[in-house]
């Protein structure tokens, strides 16, 4: 009866501090939080939180030494201690989504799910927390930057990872033979340049495929079309798109450009110029071409050509070079693709928020989260750059998440891994960030839960037809009018009127 | 009264150990089964994270809708249950047909060889077993295309292109896999059957082919049913590995080999929607459980011993 009674007392008092903090939710709840924190650092007791992210490293073992760390900065700072939760890629969407029911997880990110995660209250609303508890980092970010993390509601959600976001699609091509053969790479203007090219490689090499593909089905194609936006699509399952300044939402795959690179890829199927497997095969571009069988692949990177190249080349087997194959475009997809979000579900939500302010401003903290433990993981070298300890690399030290630069907090304050990157190179990322064409629909977000029940009958339908496509393996000219045809039959249509619905009544409110 | 309880209580004295040797599997049946099925209703929500699983708001069939959107419902379906019935069929008779053979040869250093050979596949994953299927069939370097097709002088062939081959793809990889295995079943009932009822039957000159198909065959009848019956109650569930795996996900492929499975996988992968994967493990729990009932129905109208309950 007395723990009953106590229970009752303590929902009261808890209620009565809740809507206290909604009526003063401006002046007061502020100094509180940051009284609370003082006391709570006090007495030994800091608040705890948790942080899943995606690794693309091996997942370490153990984190303790590496949260230690950080703690040590964010305890002083904000009174908190982080727990730190690297997932494996193909783990993280289904562990994100079981941690945050049980509330397990205060702070993820997401991965191109940003309007799902809203629409299904996985985030939380922090509007209205955002200018106290991370006020210094929505100074770093663009007002249109931030508006790319807003709901269909107006309140903010998330906070964009601020790296370079401008996505520029490249060939990546191996140097050895293009000097060999007396290549001019810099004549190379678009894709279709890339036929003669292309057929002189495999008349002087025909044991090589010029083209390989970037992953299963992907020929990089889809990158190539000019100042799309996705409106929240991808380039693997591009839906309904805007092309240039025209606010007419139309059908990617009956964009002409799609259609001219559709055949052009067709051709190069049928003159063996590229890989015959390229729509089912499970290698990625790296692998195939350190196989030695490959002359180049196309993708979209955010860095300087030559420092594209300079990293590539490691990964690659071969000495690689860079070339454009289009202009970077903005786009809100690309803004908030990795965005960083506090679960709806945690307890902590100003602590948490409060800890991701951390990630974007302080460096000891968002290096050791790339980096782990000096010297046991990581070196410093004279020039500001890390490399790994002598005889160690990426996949021997016991911590590093160096592949989650881009995923992770601030960009621009994370020490360059050796050789890939440098104090210029960030000054033209920021630089292209700030400059880089940007759609005029930037900040609007589609919210797909009208239509979910035809995306998920579209998505399928995409998965069937478009990788063939892609990679040339089957017939533009019979494949498409069937794949369009399937398109329709799976309610298409129905999500391009959605869209387009909902970009006229944003392009209202603006 | 008095006596009535006493009863009782012999009766549970009795099958008291029974219960207690049984109480692992009925825990685990408890746990793995039957508790997880309170998430059913969750078909029938639009789930919130934030209001949580009782708190979500009720959808009605909303989130059944995209299962019977397209034109993919009825091949998927179709997909599914032929496939099934396939495999069912081919086999029950080519389990039997092993298990006949290897029990002619006696038990011998020969027979253990068999028979571990054959149940070596059982033991592969799908992934492995889908490279090993890679190897044979891919177009740039694959057996099949660089060795066999142009030994003979023929054109090569885009194997994960052409939807045409893959019905007897799948179901050669699938007996391949599963054959050893489910004739290990057979051979035990096979092992079972009174060795009297063959010497009779060879007194009676009856030949070998005679006491196969006159004392074997009847004999194995309960088996038979009681492993179709199981099998038919999974018949909406696809080996997700096979249909999934083997085919390297190639979309020229889906034709023929979508099933219920890989649909909601494909479809959910993008979505990540919970509402809709509950919606589609119901939709298959559902039509199983029918389609369990109605043939155990069959089966005690034609042969009242044999039905499972």
């Amino acid at each position: 009866m007395k723990k009953k009674l106590l229970s009752v007392l303590l929902t009261a008092v808890i209620a009565a501090g809740t809507l206290a903090g909604c009526g003063s939710a401006s002046s007061g709840s502020g100094d509180a939080g940051s009284a609370g924190s003082a006391e709570a650092a006090k007495d030994g007791e800091y608040t705890q939180i948790t942080y899943a992210f995606v690794s693309f490293n091996t997942i370490p073992d153990n984190t303790a030494d590496v949260e230690e760390i950080i703690n040590q900065v964010s305890r002083e700072k904000i009174g908190v201690e982080v727990h730190l939760m690297p997932l494996s890629i193909a783990d993280y969407s289904q562990q994100v989504s079981l941690a945050a029911q049980n509330g397990e997880i205060d702070i993820f990110h997401t991965l191109g799910d940003l309007s799902q995660a809203i629409s299904s209250d996985m985030v939380l609303d922090i509007t209205d927390m955002i200018d106290e508890d991370a006020a210094e980092t929505k100074a770093l970010l663009e007002p249109e930057w931030l508006k790319t993390c807003e709901g269909p509601d107006g309140r903010l959600y998330a906070i964009p990872t601020l790296k370079p976001f401008a996505l520029q699609p490249m060939l990546i091509y191996r140097k050895d033979i293009a000097e060999e053969l007396g290549l001019d790479m810099a004549s190379v203007k678009d894709p279709a340049d890339l036929t003669p090219i292309f057929e002189a490689v495999k008349a002087a090499h025909p044991e090589i495929t010029p083209l390989a593909p970037v992953s299963s089905g992907d020929s990089g194609m889809s990158r190539w079309c000019d100042e799309i936006d996705f409106l929240g699509g991808d380039y693997a399952t591009p839906i309904g798109v805007l092309q240039g300044e025209d606010m007419t939402v139309k059908s990617f795959f009956s964009l002409d450009q799609f259609k001219e690179n559709a055949d052009l890829v067709r051709y190069w199927y049928e003159n063996d110029l590229i890989m015959k497997d390229a729509a089912t095969t499970t290698s990625a571009a790296a692998e195939l071409m350190s196989s030695g069988n490959y002359f180049a692949y196309s993708a979209s990177y955010s860095y300087p050509l030559e420092d594209t190249a300079a990293a590539l080349s490691a990964p690659s087997g071969f000495d690689v070079g860079a070339i454009a194959l289009g202009e970077a475009y903005l786009d809100t997809s690309m803004i908030n693709a990795v965005s960083q979000a506090i679960s709806a579900t945690s307890k902590n939500p100003d602590a948490a928020l409060k800890f991701l302010n951390l990630t974007y401003t302080d460096e000891t903290v968002i290096n050791a989260m790339l980096y782990g433990v000096e010297g046991r993981d990581y070196v410093r070298n004279d020039d500001g750059t890390v490399s790994y300890p002598e005889g160690q690399d990426a996949a021997t030290v016991p911590y590093t998440a160096q592949l989650s630069c881009g995923v992770l907090g601030n960009f621009f304050i994370q020490w360059p891994l050796q050789g890939s990157g440098s104090v210029e190179s960030l000054a033209w990322e920021d630089e292209q960030n700030h400059n880089a064409k940007t759609s005029p629909a930037m900040g609007f977000i589609f919210d797909a839960t009208p239509v979910r029940t035809q995306l998920t009958a579209v998505s399928n339908v995409i998965q069937q037809y478009f990788p063939g496509i892609q990679c040339g393996s089957v017939d533009p000219a019979t494949a498409i009018p069937e794949f369009e045809k399937a398109l329709s039959d799976a309610g298409y249509d129905e999500i391009l009127a959605a869209k387009q619905e909902q970009l006229d009544a944003w392009l209202a409110q603006q | 009264m008095e006596k009535k309880k006493s009863k009782v209580k012999v009766k549970y004295a009795k099958s008291g150990p029974l219960l207690l040797i049984a109480a692992p599997g009925i825990l685990y049946l408890l746990i793995n089964n039957y508790i997880p099925m309170f998430g059913i209703f969750l078909a029938f929500k639009n789930f919130s994270y934030k209001k949580g699983i009782f708190g979500s708001e009720w959808s009605g069939f909303d989130n059944f809708q995209f299962l019977f959107r397209t034109k993919d419902a009825l091949i998927m379906t179709r997909n599914t249950i032929l496939y099934n019935l396939a495999f069912i069929i081919l086999g029950i008779v080519f389990a039997i047909f092993i298990a006949i053979l290897l029990n002619a040869l006696g038990d011998s250093l020969r027979t253990k060889f068999y028979q571990s050979a054959m149940l070596l596949p059982n033991l592969m994953s799908w992934v492995v077993i889908a490279y090993m299927v890679y190897a044979f069939l891919n177009a740039d370097s694959g057996f099949i295309n660089n060795s066999v097709i142009k030994a003979f002088g023929g054109k090569s062939v885009a194997w994960y292109m052409e939807s045409k081959f893959w019905p007897f793809i799948l179901t050669f990889v699938y007996l391949w896999k599963n054959m050893g295995y489910q004739s290990i079943i057979y051979l035990a009932s096979i092992a079972g059957i009174d060795k009297s009822i063959y010497e009779a039957a060879s007194l009676d000159g009856a030949t070998k082919v005679q006491q196969i198909f006159r004392v074997t065959l009847p004999m194995l009848k309960p088996t038979v049913i009681i492993m179709t019956l199981m099998a038919v109650g999974r018949i909406f569930f696809s080996d997700f590995g096979l249909f999934y795996q083997v085919p390297m996900n190639s979309g020229a492929l889906y034709s023929v080999t979508q099933t219920i499975d890989t649909y909601v996988y494909r479809g959910l992968m993008e979505l990540n929607d919970v509402g809709m994967s509950a919606a589609a493990g119901l939709f298959q729990s559902v039509l199983g459980f029918i389609v369990v009932v109605s043939a155990n129905a069959l089966v005690r109208k034609v042969d009242s011993d044999n039905a499972l309950f």
